[in-house]
């Protein structure tokens, strides 16, 4: 597909065009917070494009924090109508990684295969698809911003990813100082960046370097097929109990991830109005796993902590062929007891090879 | 495109109280619409959720035989939405939805003897494996049928009409078993299941054993079935885990790779010896 120029200069223009067919979502500043996070678009001088990374990933836009999923009349036990739904939009400036992670998103939340019997009879269970992620993902073009400067705490070269990768987009966008490349990945992405003028191969090679620059200050890299396989006979291993000890259980790390995907539901009643509500839950609580009998599978911090490291990076990709990470460090800057998730992958190498 | 969250309205016609503790409630439910009766089939083994508005919804697994008219669940009290339920009158609407999960290897189980062994509450989706066999035009495909239920006392029994019936029908093999008689004696064994089992000793040359119990009686039944000489892959069992979809996405049911909800819940032993023991 063609790369294109985006003068920054005509930038507000290009979203106040997008804006006039879709919404328009992108970072803004959160001045008490110093940090950015994805928010509509009204004036296109409110996007904010020098962050580092959104505080939350983009998936809240996919899988809302706190999500409706239909109504009711209270009183009335079985009664639900389905509720609204959300519209065409693009979302700008979604780093490499958040975007990589809704591919992860999609195999969890759009998987329509079939129920395994223990013998592998053919009978389908129904869709299993979810009709809310998925509808908000359809309706959805993802315009990434290209990272020429990653974090202290950035790993994204490590699970298949980079600071200029297109994995998840539809169109990426790479700072080249007074203007963008507008890199196309989809047809949707190349529908977008149509009317922009061709890039010169003066452009596509100074991205290419930027690339490899920023690459290039991005040291930490672990063989995560070798690691699925030790990792895979490791449930009971001491060094479990090592590594959680620090580990307070606040759940923050699973919060800020852009590949949890956990959550409750629960029903929510007032006065005139009932809904079945939809809420990020996290496999870091006792509760998550808790039976009604009291017995619980994962009834400590170890077992949780367990639980977490080997979804990620034994679980996810025996069955899905991905590490359900994405590298964007989150958890590594936000987590209270200074856990380093490379910290723990390469004490887990290091143990158990 | 169907949206797996949205229970459909069913009707609840009857409510039985199973055990003298009062806390087994059987629903039969009927579906208020007809296109929704229609779309509703599964196999013994698998599950459904039943909603309540305003209070939840919760996983139970499916009681009855596909070829019975109703839809039947056996809920024990147990905690909120369960508390909420046993509330509930003959007659009330609420809500369902399902089925979900795999089901009990008739395909393995055909032309083979079926040993059941289970104990307390969770007889509920063997219940419906047996009537299932037992119906008008399956029971000729299956070999002996022999079952195994028990109970920590005599009223603790569930389906007692039916566990009577059995008892008289030369299509099945039922002992019923309790930890206690209490005074009863209509064709009761005392003794804990394992052990009943390992009397009875039922052949294992060319049969499948389907097991359910508590995590207790589950551990001693393993080493009998063994000893007999059960094959872990025809030993099958159906787990329960906390779950909130049923459908693979809401991450806790997970024992391993695997989601109870979506992988199971029947799992055969062979399978889980090479699962972490996180359940």
């Amino acid at each position: 597909m063609t790369a294109r120029l985006l003068p920054k200069k005509d930038l507000p223009g290009f979203i106040a065009a997008l804006a006039k067919k879709q919404e328009v979502w992108a970072p803004v500043r959160i001045q008490s917070q110093e940090a950015a996070r994805f928010s509509r678009i009204d004036r296109p001088e409110d996007i904010c494009l020098d962050y580092l990374n959104t505080k939350l990933p983009v998936k809240e836009l996919f899988f809302p924090q706190r999500e409706v999923m239909f109504t009711f009349n209270p009183g009335e036990r079985s009664s639900a109508q389905a509720s609204a739904q959300v519209r065409e939009r693009v979302v700008l400036g979604v780093r490499p990684c958040d975007a990589a992670a809704l591919e992860l998103f999609d195999k969890v939340f759009v998987d329509e295969s079939k129920t395994a019997s223990p013998l592998a009879e053919s009978k389908t269970a129904g869709p299993l698809a979810d009709p809310y992620y998925k509808e908000r993902r359809d309706k959805t073009t993802l315009i990434g911003l290209a990272c020429n400067a990653p974090g202290q705490a950035c790993f994204c070269t490590a699970t298949d990813g980079g600071p200029h990768s297109t994995r998840g987009l539809d169109l990426l966008l790479i700072d080249l100082g007074d203007r963008f490349l507008a890199r196309p990945v989809t047809a949707k992405g190349e529908a977008l960046a149509k009317g922009l003028a061709r890039a010169k191969d003066k452009d596509i090679s100074l991205a290419d370097e930027l690339a490899e620059e920023a690459r290039a200050t991005m040291d930490f890299a672990i063989e995560l097929k070798q690691l699925q396989k030790s990792l895979d006979k490791a449930f009971d291993h001491e060094v479990w109990h090592r590594l959680s000890l620090p580990c307070v259980n606040c759940g923050v790390c699973t919060y800020v991830c852009p590949a949890c995907h956990c959550f409750d539901v629960t029903d929510e009643e007032y006065k005139d109005s009932g809904a079945r509500i939809r809420t990020w839950d996290s496999c870091q609580f006792s509760l998550f796993t808790r039976h009604a009998s009291g017995h619980n599978p994962r009834p400590d911090g170890m077992s949780r902590m367990r639980n977490r490291t080997l979804h990620k990076f034994c679980y996810f990709p025996k069955t899905q062929d991905k590490v359900l990470c994405v590298g964007c460090g989150r958890c590594i800057t936000e987590c209270p007891a200074g856990i380093d998730l490379r910290e723990t992958l390469e004490t887990l190498r290091d143990t158990l090879s | 495109m169907t949206n797996p969250w949205l229970p459909v309205p069913v009707r609840v016609d009857r409510i039985t109280i199973e055990n003298e503790a009062r806390d087994l409630k059987t629903f039969e439910l009927s579906f208020v619409n007809d296109a929704d009766r229609k779309a509703f089939s599964f196999i013994p083994g698998q599950f459904g959720f039943i909603s309540l508005s305003g209070v939840g919804e919760a996983p139970f697994g499916i009681a009855s035989a596909p070829h019975e008219e109703r839809v039947r669940y056996t809920v024990k009290k147990a905690g909120v939405f369960t508390a909420a339920l046993h509330e509930i009158d003959e007659g009330a609407v609420v809500g369902m939805r399902g089925p979900y999960g795999n089901w009990y290897p008739f395909d393995l189980m055909k032309g083979r003897d079926v040993v059941i062994v289970s104990g307390g509450f969770s007889f509920t989706t063997l219940r419906s494996t047996i009537v299932h066999m037992l119906g008008p035009e399956l029971r000729k495909d299956f070999g002996r049928l022999t079952v195994i239920y028990g109970a920590r006392s005599p009223g603790e029994l569930m389906y007692k009409d039916e566990l009577r019936a059995w008892e008289k029908s030369p299509d099945i093999e039922l002992t019923l078993c309790v930890d206690c008689l209490d005074g009863e004696c209509w064709p009761l064994t005392e003794g804990l299941v394992p052990n009943v089992l390992k009397q009875l000793a039922p052949d294992s040359g060319n049969a499948v054993a389907l097991v359910c119990g508590p995590p207790i009686m589950i551990r001693f039944t393993h080493p009998v079935l063994k000893e007999l000489g059960f094959p872990p892959d025809r030993v099958f069992l159906s787990l329960e885990n906390r779950m909130k979809c049923g459908i693979g996405k809401c991450g806790r049911c997970n024992i391993g790779e695997k989601y109870v909800c979506k992988d199971g819940p029947v799992f055969s032993y062979e399978q889980l010896l090479s699962l972490p023991a996180d359940y």
